[in-house]
């Protein structure tokens, strides 16, 4: 178990290295989040639609971005110059990779959901600043499952001749719910509802979290071993 | 110790790769596989390495099944592809520390150099891979494939991009594996080279195997002429 987590770890460890060193997804992540915020700030007319009705659903359109791309570059890094082929050549488990892998897209999903969160929030002129302890209960759960799954299909449409564009024809369909909940339950922490109308929708995407990483983690080898 | 390979059959979509391969290498032995271009050098390579699982057919070490998805027997493989394999945005020594402590091997920063040192890139450690050239980074892939040491070594034309220098230095670090009795199975498209290198030479065609011999310098013209693409397929 030990020897796992320390595999895991190492993963983890070199891909946000590789990320923070070539920059490029995080800055563009950075620019597209900034403008989102900006654009829908100016575009809304705030008296017709309060910024809480529709900062929920942005947010989280942002984080499904920020997972499935990360995903599929995690993986890109990979290929670079066929470094992969000699991870999987050592001992390591299959199971341990695609918990380091999920990890280092977590990661970054967390500071891309982070930096949303404020950018939108702050120009749509939404005050959360009491519930962020709620908003994190709703995200965190809906993160580990959108990174979890992304990594899994990451890793499959790398073996399709369709490369990235199979990955959201892959995800998007088995994410919809997921993203439905989630938005659902981070609307009504907006909205100041009582923990009550939201503890369901957070068990299930507790539950969709687990579940997924238990899933990529037992299926994992099935997309990596010729 | 010998490690086998039993009636190999690999198939690409309709393609056949490999038609019934059969093959042995035993330990302090260099086998060199040589062949024209498609004709699946690279594909046994790694069906003998495990990475590939053949389609029909084993691979065997002393009679007993290996297979890549064995944990203990990919800690027994090393590999030196040509792609390198190295990761361009951290350094030599990077690379060569998280291959290591995937190996389980904790490594200290004086003795990665020293490995380093064994094929001439002692003094790229600190550079990152993106820095150095195809030579420079094929000699870090090589240490890369040394560091835990490895009783069964494939090497995919890890001659490419080396300069005569660093050729040598490999040539040299082949010939010690041997003496230390590890199996080394090499693909090349250098027929003199493998010859010159190898104990035993196994030529290739279209899938199939054509020659399978001890690589004497009086068998060079037989090797040669089953090496030509005019040699009859048997």
């Amino acid at each position: 178990m030990m020897r796992e987590l320390r595999w895991s770890w190492l993963i983890a460890r070199k891909d946000l290295s590789l990320e923070f060193r070539a920059g490029g997804r995080l800055l563009s992540m950075i620019a597209f989040v900034v403008l989102a915020g900006f654009l829908f700030g100016f575009a809304l007319d705030k008296s017709q639609v309060p910024g809480r009705a529709v900062v929920a659903s942005l947010t989280w359109l942002t984080v499904l971005f920020a997972s499935t791309a990360g995903a599929g570059r995690i993986f890109d890094m990979e290929e670079e110059d066929g470094a992969f082929r000699h991870v999987l050549l050592t001992p390591v488990s299959r199971r341990a990779v695609f918990i380091g892998k999920t990890v280092a897209n977590l990661t970054l999903t967390w500071l891309i959901t982070a930096l949303s969160f404020v950018a939108l929030t702050s120009f749509l002129g939404v005050r959360t600043w009491g519930s962020l302890a709620a908003h994190a209960a709703i995200f965190l759960p809906g993160t580990i499952g959108l990174s979890a799954t992304a990594t899994f299909f990451g890793r499959m449409s790398r073996h399709s001749s369709l490369g990235d564009s199979l990955l959201p024809v892959l995800t998007f369909p088995l994410l919809a719910p997921v993203m439905f909940f989630g938005a659902t339950a981070s609307a009504r922490v907006f909205m100041a509802l009582p923990w009550d109308e939201i503890s369901g929708l957070a068990r299930l995407l507790w539950a969709f979290a687990i579940g997924s990483v238990a899933v990529g983690a037992v299926l994992f080898h099935h997309v990596t071993d010729e | 110790m010998t490690l086998e390979g039993r009636r190999i059959v690999c198939d690409y979509g309709p393609v056949r790769a490999l038609a019934g391969i059969d093959l042995h290498a035993a330990g302090g032995e260099i086998v060199a596989i040589v062949g024209p271009n498609g004709a699946g050098k690279t594909t046994l390579l790694r069906v003998l390495s495990g990475e590939r699982r053949p389609d029909r057919g084993e691979v065997t070490l002393n009679g007993s099944r290996v297979s890549g998805s064995d944990a203990a027997w990919r800690a027994r493989v090393g590999l030196v592809s040509h792609r390198t394999g190295l990761y361009e945005k951290l350094t030599a020594i990077e690379n060569l520390r998280f291959f290591a402590a995937l190996h389980g091997l904790a490594r200290s920063g004086r003795k990665l150099t020293a490995t380093l040192d064994t094929v001439g890139a002692g003094g790229l450690a600190g550079r990152r891979i993106e820095a150095l050239s195809r030579g420079q980074r094929q000699r870090v892939a090589l240490a890369r494939s040394l560091l835990h040491d490895p009783e069964f070594l494939f090497l995919d034309e890890p001659f490419s991009g080396l300069d005569p220098e660093g050729a040598a230095g490999l040539e040299r670090a082949l010939a010690a594996r041997r003496n230390d009795g590890v199996v080394v199975v090499l693909v090349t498209h250098d027929l003199r080279r493998g010859l010159r290198l190898a104990d035993r030479v196994v030529v290739l065609r279209r899938g199939r195997k054509v020659f399978d011999g001890e690589a004497a310098e009086d068998g060079a013209a037989e090797i040669l002429d089953h090496f030509t693409a005019g040699a009859p397929d048997p």
